[in-house]
């Protein structure tokens, strides 16, 4: 150990946190890079076509469950929204129409948000773990519900008797033959999320919030309104996911929406958001969805093999959570 | 005993962080056998000393030898094992265990046993003249008693060298006298005691040596005492050359003159009832100081907290101005004029992880907002204006408020309240865990705010700080309020008897 050794270290240690910091472009980098060399195909106009087409339900989802775990806090009830809102939007097709039926299934999303945020507000939850437990609860519940309503069959599209335009649109429409038009609808709420986030007393009280609950609450700012505000956002963007998801698939069933709350949670922290709250942004989230869009993409041209993707999918999301820890439980 | 022989020596030591010298060329030697004091401002460099020492952190450069061993790498449990051993502020006990299972933590089997254990652990207790049972649950002793678990824990390592991390910080006055008597025995048997302290009048009382540790240089170490020829002790350095060691310059009070500006009634406040607090009803003068006096837990924190809506009260009425206040949660309290400085500003007033901008600008954000936006060149002006007003020390306001000194952090709390001027602000402990330097810098500011028309609430454990500051004070023992005084009439003497009850 000599004195001549502090420098170096120090530079190593920067760039261990640049590293750190950055780590899901390099890896989305390296990903294109080792995949266009193993598989030419990769880089195709229509693989790039399908890869955009991929940023579909839990491009959304995933933009929603930021501000929850920006606000420090987590929302396991996507399944049950994405289930009830399928199931609603589609039943009410027929009688009144597409277009007011998906106002009516955006409506109900963020009413079970705002309910959600309500129950853990009146029952005094204000930790991550808290939380964890009852949004699982209301999942369960909502789900239970869409069951009920149409007990326990699924929705076959193909028996609508009305014109569904704008559902085309969204599932199979692009502009050119190469940008999906569900891409465009991707980066207009992008947009108005960064902006708020951003820019906007709400969207900073948010990160207070997570920041530190307590002092944000002596500090005056209205944690409580903060809270449903969290998951009124993320039943919005989850209710708009699930009109996408539903969107693209003949037959809708009540269980469809199972493993969206585990992906978005990890597009969310893969992106670099802390899962201790505070930190983060919609952006880094966009480079999660991407990340784990391209990976799939790219098991897929590799190998054939079904199981592999669910392995490696479990392995991102221990590998995020522990980057996590590392770069931000250390002081 | 042999007074001279060297139990521990640093040299030349030296430690950076990431940006940051903590450490430059530190010297040290410790004689066995000795209570040696070590003081400095906070972020002068103690901890991360002591640190390097236990092993938590590695050192640059430099040479420790200790007991005649030199000592390259380090770990904690290597050094406890070597006799060296530190006991931490916030001490490093395992709640839900027993007394004696946490002084052998990990040794049952070289105890041969709980059963032993338990009978050591009596032994080692019973030594430092402690009556805890071995049996009772960690998290049902008291600061004072941890701290003697802590002390045993330490002695059934044989250690040679005990450092105490600001022993004091938790401990009332009788709980001290005990802890200064169990340091005095185990410099009789022999053990050296590392002391680090802000308090300078436990440094006079119990300590040989003192070294004065400032910027991360050791400044000087002297001996406290001074034995003539006759064999009479005196000081060998007084209080104010031990402070502008600290600090680096001469301070000529350690209070400015208190503020006479107190009128007319500002905010009355009726009946406070909840489960700690019992009929508490008093006013609040415009410009006045009001001194809240009582021990830790008296109630003194739950008064104001259900003052600011932080917690609920049942009947509680709050007149200010003579009219009625809702308050129900802290955002009413802020809207009517209350600012809070809370008792603890790492878990309640700081956003840690955030910058020096975001904390001082959290409660201001919605004067500069604009259809929901926030103006950010008028956020900047806020930050930079407090930062200058209150001389807070940062690289830069986008600085995160963690690598902050406790008064620089205070600091940017305190200045986070005075930018939306509130009419009442609360301090809760302002000066806890701050050095010198700054304290004086706070009480200058609590002056000013009380000269510009606001009134304050001041709480603080140093008895001396709310007599000097504030122009009444109000004693609280047991959730209720035991006496009114005017600290420039009534002698301290009298005050903390009224707060006893």
């Amino acid at each position: 150990m000599t004195k001549e050794a502090t420098p170096v270290k120090g530079y190593l240690n920067k760039a261990g946190n640049f590293v750190l910091e950055y780590l899901v472009l390099i890896a989305i980098l390296l990903l294109v890079i080792i995949t266009a060399i193993i598989e030419p195909r990769f880089l195709t106009v229509e693989n790039f076509t399908n890869i955009m087409r991929q940023f579909g339900p839990l491009s959304f989802t995933a933009l929603g469950m930021t501000f929850i775990i920006v606000g420090g806090f987590i929302d396991l009830s996507l399944p049950g929204i994405i289930s009830l809102v399928s199931m609603i939007t589609l039943s009410l097709y027929d009688t009144i129409g597409e277009v007011p039926a998906m106002m009516v299934g955006i409506a109900l999303g963020t009413t079970l948000g705002i309910l959600n945020g309500t129950i853990l507000v009146a029952s005094g939850a204000t930790t991550q773990a808290k939380a964890l437990f009852i949004t699982f609860g209301m999942s369960e519940i909502y789900k239970a519900v869409s069951q009920l309503y149409t007990g326990g069959s699924p929705q076959d599209r193909n028996f609508f008797e009305s014109p569904m335009p704008v559902t085309n649109a969204l599932s199979s429409g692009s502009v050119g033959g190469i940008f999906p038009i569900a891409f465009f609808v991707f980066l207009f709420f992008l947009t108005i999320l960064f902006i708020f986030q951003k820019k906007t007393l709400t969207g900073r009280s948010i990160n207070y919030t997570g920041g530190n609950f307590v002092a944000a609450e002596l500090g005056g700012i209205p944690t409580k309104r903060i809270m449903i505000i969290i998951y009124a956002i993320c039943g919005f963007m989850t209710a708009i996911g699930a009109i996408v998801l539903f969107s693209r698939t003949p037959v809708a069933s009540p269980l469809m929406g199972a493993d969206y709350a585990r992906d978005s949670i990890m597009a969310v922290v893969v992106g670099g958001t802390s899962l201790l709250g505070g930190r983060g942004s919609v952006l880094r989230t966009v480079l999660g969805v991407s990340l784990i869009i391209l990976l799939f993409n790219c098991i897929v041209l590799i190998s054939t093999n079904q199981f592999l993707p669910e392995v490696i999918r479990g392995a991102v999301l221990v590998l995020a959570i522990w980057l996590d820890h590392r770069r931000h439980a250390k002081g | 005993m042999e007074q001279n022989e060297i139990i521990l020596s640093m040299s030349n030591v030296n430690k950076s962080f990431p940006g940051v010298k903590a450490l430059t060329d530190a010297t040290i030697e410790v004689r066995k056998g000795t209570v040696h004091g070590l003081v400095g401002e906070n972020g002068a460099g103690k901890s991360t000393l002591m640190k390097i020492l236990s092993g938590v952190h590695t050192k640059d450069s430099g040479t420790i030898v200790f007991d005649g061993e030199t000592i390259e790498h380090t770990t904690p449990i290597q050094s406890i094992r070597r006799g060296l051993s530190i006991i931490y502020q916030e001490f490093n006990l395992v709640n839900t265990l027993t007394v004696g299972e946490n002084i052998f933590l990990g040794r049952y089997r070289e105890m041969k046993g709980l059963h032993n254990s338990h009978k050591k652990a009596r032994e080692l207790l019973d030594s430092i003249g402690s009556t805890i049972n071995t049996h009772t649950l960690v998290s049902d002793l008291s600061a004072s008693e941890k701290q003697m678990v802590e002390i045993s824990k330490a002695l059934s390592f044989s250690s040679k060298l005990i450092i105490m991390d600001e022993p004091s910080s938790s401990l009332t006055a009788d709980e001290l006298k005990c802890l200064f008597r169990i340091i005095n025995d185990l410099r009789e048997k022999g053990v050296t005691v590392i002391y680090i302290s802000h308090k300078l009048d436990e440094i006079f009382e119990l300590c040989d040596i003192v070294t004065v540790i400032r910027d991360g240089c050791i400044v000087d170490t002297k001996d406290v005492w001074k034995i003539d020829e006759a064999g009479n002790k005196t000081e060998n350095l007084t209080r104010n050359e031990m402070i502008a060691m600290m600090i680096g310059r001469e301070i000529e009070n350690e209070w400015p003159e208190r503020p006479r500006c107190a009128g007319d009634t500002l905010m009355d406040v009726q009946n406070i009832r909840t489960r700690k607090l019992s009929d508490i009803s008093f006013k609040l003068n415009k410009g006045e100081i009001l001194g809240f006096v009582g021990l830790v837990g008296a109630g003194r924190t739950e008064i104001v907290r259900a003052i600011y809506g932080a917690d609920k009260a049942k009947d509680l009425k709050i007149l200010i101005n003579g009219k009625q206040s809702k308050i129900k949660k802290p955002r009413d309290g802020k809207r009517a004029g209350i600012g809070l400085l809370p008792e603890d500003r790492k878990l309640e007033g700081l956003v840690l992880s955030f910058s020096v901008r975001d904390n001082i600008t959290m409660s201001s954000l919605e004067e500069i907002t604009k259809f929901g936006f926030v103006n950010s060149s008028l956020e900047k002006g806020i930050a930079e204006r407090q930062i200058e007003a209150l001389s807070i020390k940062t690289p830069s306001p986008n600085t995160k408020t963690k690598t902050l000194s406790g008064g620089n952090q205070q600091k940017c709390i305190m200045g986070r309240w005075l930018e939306i001027n509130p009419d009442i602000l609360i301090l809760d402990e302002p000066t806890r865990g701050i050095d010198v330097g700054t304290k004086y810098e706070i009480y200058v500011l609590i002056k000013k705010i009380a000269e510009n028309g606001g009134s304050v609430i001041l709480i603080s454990s140093e008895l001396p700080e709310v007599l000097a500051m504030s122009n009444r004070v109000l004693t609280i023992c047991e959730g209720k309020i035991t006496g009114e005084f005017n600290p420039e009439e009534t002698s301290a003497h009298e005050i903390m008897d009224a707060a006893i009850g």
